[in-house]
């Protein structure tokens, strides 16, 4: 598309990271505040005056002005149940077409792409997957290939790699010939990741991906994102119910409350005793030193939603 | 954790390597099975002579190698002199063998493909009303239209074709579900069996009636090589594309969410496969009438020996549909000495209760 530079934003992907003992100032712009031409590229996807309604479903799910998940960051997405974070994941990732509004990958409609050029540019792990019982691990990891594969396409050694890749990066080199239903569900679940690694996309979609986990594969399931955020550079846009969690995993947090976005920006900028209570209706206590940490203490009385 | 022991280097690659050794032994025993029951089938009936005889006959050299009986097979030509034992044999036992092994192959891959699609375990061309379809179109064909015979291959498939359509539409909601197919599928089932039915008022010779009966049932009795010519060309075309499809359905397994995000165009793909086995299940019903059972059962039989991954299993049902397809004709022949059953009775019998038997013993069915 012409007249879309890439503009570079005055932004560095690693300085920012919530590990860091200060919030860094300056790296970040306050984003999101009014959306801007520079903005618009920095972003790996954009929704633009999203509308989201499910057909079978009356009103408006999501209405949102603007949501930005910025290139190269770990975004996550939080909010209470039922608070559309899915549902914005969905239409993120072409699988909701929206009611109104556009969603942009890289500054381009979305619709403009075919389904197999979005599927090797961004990658959706679903928040509940079939169970497919005698399928092994290595079978599923190559369907992640499908994108990059003609109708008759064998696997080629480029495919191979990427699958060897995958496996490595989400460590179930050890599970590869296990069928699907012989595994546990953090593993599983790892192996679905491994699928969607596979894919080789330079933006991810996660919904939920640890909420079924205990509390090794949850952080086996982080570390995996987070390393490949960090080592190639995928942007990741992640849904996590748990705040805390969400707070010191990501860069970005979009807090959602009833279909709107509250508040958007780093976890340390946003993450209030206040939002708390408004977005999920508990009392806390938020410590920013030595870093950012959440002490919930009780659910705030009678939410009528 | 386990990630440092295997750090080191990949072990050994296997990753095409879903020609397992099951699979080969599955398909040899099919394969002789197959030529074990069509031996037996050459070598009985009301005109007698020997096994030894029999299988003369069968490699009689004069027959093989002879380009006019082989024009005449295939092409329709006249046939030339042979012996008698060798008319019996080349003439009327080993065509309805063959036309068996074509049947048998593509009610399997039809089976199957409707599995996969619908991801569900109880599809089959019959339940999604393709069956039904293409029987009345037959039924109507023989009843009211007796001069289109010939073309009864054409009008079974245009027949199941249309059924299946409505199907579609019935269950087309902004997309499909395998849910909404199946139930579909029981409704247009359920009509296209009365409009058969109500035909039978309208045919007003007993000889109709019986032709119609044995088509609704599914039956070899004198087929010929012209069954063979007519479905040899649209079976291959099927299971090619069956199987070139093989890995579309694996992805389609993973769940329509999966698929799509992988970026299949599912409801095109599914779609495409439905064709494919809409013209398999065509194929079958144009020569041996509405088989039922067989493409619910085969695809399961082989599912329980090699897996599901499609890729195998597509090559287990093209041995494995032949294989019970000839059996159950030998048994639909020969059982009751002198009178022939239409085999759809035998696979209806015998492949009942054996669903009947695999359902019980794996839990997982039937959970849609």
């Amino acid at each position: 598309m012409a007249g879309n530079e890439r503009v570079t934003p005055p932004r560095s992907t690693d300085t920012n990271r919530s590990d860091d003992s200060e919030p860094t100032e300056g790296s970040i712009p306050d984003e999101g505040q009014t959306p801007d031409a520079a903005e618009d590229a920095a972003s790996a996807l954009a929704g633009d005056t999203l509308e989201l309604t499910y057909p079978t479903a009356d009103g408006t799910v999501v209405e949102c002005g603007r949501v930005d998940v910025p290139e190269g960051e770990i975004t996550a997405l939080v909010g209470p149940n039922g608070s559309g974070k899915s549902t914005l994941l969905k239409a993120l990732a072409s699988h909701l077409e929206p009611a109104a509004g556009v969603v942009r990958l890289r500054g381009e409609d979305l619709r403009s792409f075919g389904p197999k050029e979005i599927a090797r540019e961004l990658g959706l792990l679903s928040q509940e997957n079939e169970s497919v019982g005698d399928v092994t691990v290595e079978d599923l990891v190559a369907h992640g290939r499908y994108p990059h594969r003609g109708f008759f396409d064998g696997l080629t050694e480029t495919d191979r790699e990427a699958i060897d890749r995958a496996i490595e990066l989400a460590g179930i080199d050890d599970l590869r010939t296990t069928e699907l239903g012989q595994l546990s569900g953090g593993q599983k679940q790892l192996a679905w990741i491994a699928m969607v690694l596979a894919q080789d996309t330079d933006i991810l979609l996660l919904d939920e991906p640890t909420t079924f986990l205990d509390l090794h594969h949850q952080f086996r399931v982080l570390e995996t994102i987070r390393e490949l955020n960090e080592r190639r550079d995928v942007t990741v846009a992640i849904v996590l119910h748990d705040v805390s969690q969400a707070a010191r995993f990501a860069d970005n947090l979009i807090a959602l409350y009833e279909g709107e976005p509250y508040d958007w920006g780093p976890p340390e900028e946003i993450v209030t005793e206040q939002l708390l209570a408004d977005v999920f209706g508990v009392e806390a206590t938020v410590q920013y030193e030595p870093e950012l940490q959440i002490n919930p203490k009780r659910a705030l009385g009678n939410r009528t939603r | 954790m386990a990630e440092s022991q295997t750090a080191g280097g990949h072990p050994t690659r296997q990753r095409d390597g879903w020609v397992t050794p099951t699979l080969v032994a599955f398909c040899a025993a099919s394969a002789a099975i197959t030529v074990v029951a069509g031996l037996v089938q050459v070598s009985f009936g009301s005109y007698s002579m020997t096994l030894l005889e029999a299988w003369e006959a069968v490699v009689d050299p004069a027959v093989l190698f002879d380009g006019d009986a082989w024009r005449a097979f295939l092409l329709g030509e006249e046939l030339p002199e042979m012996g008698s034992n060798s008319l019996v044999v080349w003439e009327i036992r080993l065509p309805r063998v063959f036309v068996a092994i074509i049947t048998g192959a593509t009610l399997a891959i039809s089976g199957a493909i409707f599995q996969g699609v619908t991801r569900n375990e109880l599809a089959s061309p019959f339940v999604l009303g393709v069956s039904s379809g293409a029987g009345f179109a037959v039924l109507a064909t023989l009843v009211v239209f007796s001069g289109l015979t010939t073309f009864l291959p054409f009008i079974a498939t245009a027949g199941g074709t249309v059924a299946f359509l409505i199907v579609y539409v019935i269950a087309w909601k902004g997309g499909t579900s395998p849910v909404r197919l199946v139930l579909a599928g029981v409704i247009v089932n359920m009509v296209f069996q009365s409009l058969q039915q109500g035909l039978f008022f309208f045919a007003d010779d007993l000889g109709v009636v019986q032709t119609a009966i044995s088509w609704l049932t599914g039956s070899l009795t004198g087929t010929g090589w012209s069954e063979v010519r007519m479905a040899a060309i649209p079976a291959v075309v099927a299971i090619v594309a069956a199987l070139a499809g093989a890995r579309q359905l694996n992805v389609l397994l993973l769940g329509e969410r999966t698929a799509r995000s992988l970026g299949m165009r599912v409801e095109t793909i599914r779609f495409g496969l439905s064709a494919v086995a809409i013209l398999a299940a065509s194929v079958a019903i144009s020569v041996a009438g509405v088989v039922s059972f067989f493409g619910l059962v085969v695809p399961h039989i082989v599912r329980n020996v090699v897996g599901s991954d499609y890729r195998p299993l597509m090559i287990g049902c093209l041995f494995a549909g032949p294989a019970l397809m000839v059996v159950a004709d030998v048994g639909a022949r020969l059982a009751l000495g002198g009178t022939q059953l239409p085999v759809g009775v035998v696979t209806g019998l015998v492949g009942g209760p054996y669903f009947l038997y695999l359902m019980r013993r794996q839990r997982s069915m039937g959970e849609l």
